[in-house]
């Protein structure tokens, strides 16, 4: 009886540390076995895709309107009123050209990756960027497209200038991307100019690392290096960058090279997404 | 539960400006603040549930390896709960040299986590800047979070909260 009352005081006592510990060892549970889970978390991410990507979309409108607000209203304050009017419809106009203007760069994207799209042997899905990860440890975008849409786990998203990367997460109306430059990508590719094969993982930050090349193996600065087609998601002939820099390996057996990615992520605003009948075609 | 859902709304606005108009902004990181202030000011069941909450949050929100942000931060939490048995956090030099210590904390456990499951981990130099932005700002941020916190509390003639 006392005994019982010894453990039920010490509980009570260290309930907020027990707690605490136990979810501290859930918790790496969940990161040391949830590399390869595929429905962990599919519930608040579902919940997300119906919630973020409108947050997402609000953020940006939210930007625009207040650069209205800042042109259209608090640029005009202190000018003459005989003077608004006219100073008005040139603002409405400037708006309208810097629309225009906007809606032709849009375009000329839009053809190009049409274009691009059209020259391509496979099967793809074009979709927007609507949001950006780029953490410590971490680099992943969303796009505007998921499950409804046809969208799949694992498949490859490219742009004209080469691989971005590949799905992560699908949920109802978005996917997660995981970048090529994100830590956990790996990615099968050959050097263009020799065909020595080699592996590129991301850095974490933008670039990649051309890894399992050989001392032996001749590659340049400058080489270009493209997919092999081995990995089972990027199909063979995609670029995914340049060598830029190579230097003798910690091991003396493999160098140490590094590659400038295709697609710099931060100017891209439409990709394409391999669809699953891709290796058919 | 009333501090985790006036909190939420917040944490959830902060991930969302953090992966559109901010994208690679080094941003103060509010889930871990709202961490330390919760674990310091008053530490409950609640604050350690709402530690685990946020950090799945943040995994989720950035497409990380679920688990990793919600371990640093229980663990943050707990090691908060038992430091402010010795230090009080009463003034902002304090409070945002604490959470700037937090912040490296933060950093080396999911550091470690993810080299642990064999992610290839080898920079550290975002950790410093996040931490830096993190603890020059966190005074500010608690300000917030208390005005936060006693406009959802119930009127009080004496509230004794600092």
């Amino acid at each position: 009886m006392r005994t019982e009352r010894n453990i039920y005081s010490f509980l009570r006592k260290n309930h907020l540390t027990i707690v605490s510990l136990l979810l501290a060892l859930f918790s790496l549970h969940l990161a040391l076995t949830g590399k390869r889970e595929f429905e962990r978390g599919y519930l608040l991410k579902e919940l997300f895709s119906y919630t973020l990507a409108p947050a997402g979309r609000v953020a940006l409108g939210a930007e625009n309107a207040v650069k209205d607000v800042w042109s259209g209203y608090i640029a005009l304050m202190g000018v003459k009123d005989d003077n608004a009017a006219l100073t008005k419809t040139v603002l409405a106009l400037r708006d309208e050209n810097n629309r225009l203007k906007e809606e032709i760069r849009l375009n000329e994207r839009l053809r190009a990756l049409v274009d691009y799209k059209d020259s391509l042997p496979y099967y793809t899905t074009g979709a927007a960027i609507i949001g950006f990860n780029m953490e410590r440890w971490t680099r992943t975008i969303v796009i505007d497209k998921g499950a409804e849409s046809g969208m799949m786990r694992d498949r490859a998203v490219i742009a004209p200038q080469g691989i971005v990367g590949r799905t992560l997460d699908v949920q109802g109306r978005t996917s997660r991307v995981l970048l090529a430059t994100d830590l956990r990508s790996n990615i099968d590719v050959i050097v263009e100019r020799t065909r020595v094969k080699g592996v590129v993982e991301g850095n974490g930050t933008d670039g990649l690392i051309l890894k399992y090349v050989r001392q032996v193996d001749d590659v340049q600065v400058g080489d270009r290096i493209m997919t092999s087609g081995l990995s089972g998601v990027f199909p063979k002939g995609l670029i995914a960058g340049e060598v830029v820099k190579i230097e003798k390996g910690g091991d003396n057996f493999f160098k140490h090279i590094e590659v400038r990615p295709s697609v710099d992520i931060g100017k891209i605003e439409e990709v394409l997404v391999l669809r699953e009948d891709t290796f058919h075609n | 539960m009333r501090e985790f859902l006036v909190f939420l709304p917040l944490t959830i606005a902060y991930f969302a400006l953090k992966s559109t108009l901010f994208a690679g902004f080094p941003l103060p990181d509010i889930p871990l603040i709202i961490v330390f202030y919760m674990a310091y000011r008053r530490a409950a069941l609640e604050g350690v549930l709402s530690a685990f909450a946020f950090g799945y949050l943040d995994d989720a929100f950035s497409g990380g390896i679920i688990g990793t942000t919600s371990f640093a931060l229980v663990i943050i939490f707990l090691a908060v709960h038992q430091l402010s048995k010795l230090v009080q956090f009463t003034t902002p030099a304090i409070r945002a040299a604490g959470i700037l210590a937090a912040a490296l904390v933060k950093g080396a456990l999911m550091y470690y986590v993810l080299t642990v499951t064999n992610v290839d981990v080898y920079f550290l130099s975002r950790v410093f800047l996040d931490a830096i932005v993190t603890g020059l700002l966190a005074p500010a941020v608690i300000a917030l979070l208390q005005k936060l916190n006693a406009f959802a509390a119930p009127h009080k003639f004496k509230d004794s909260e600092n």
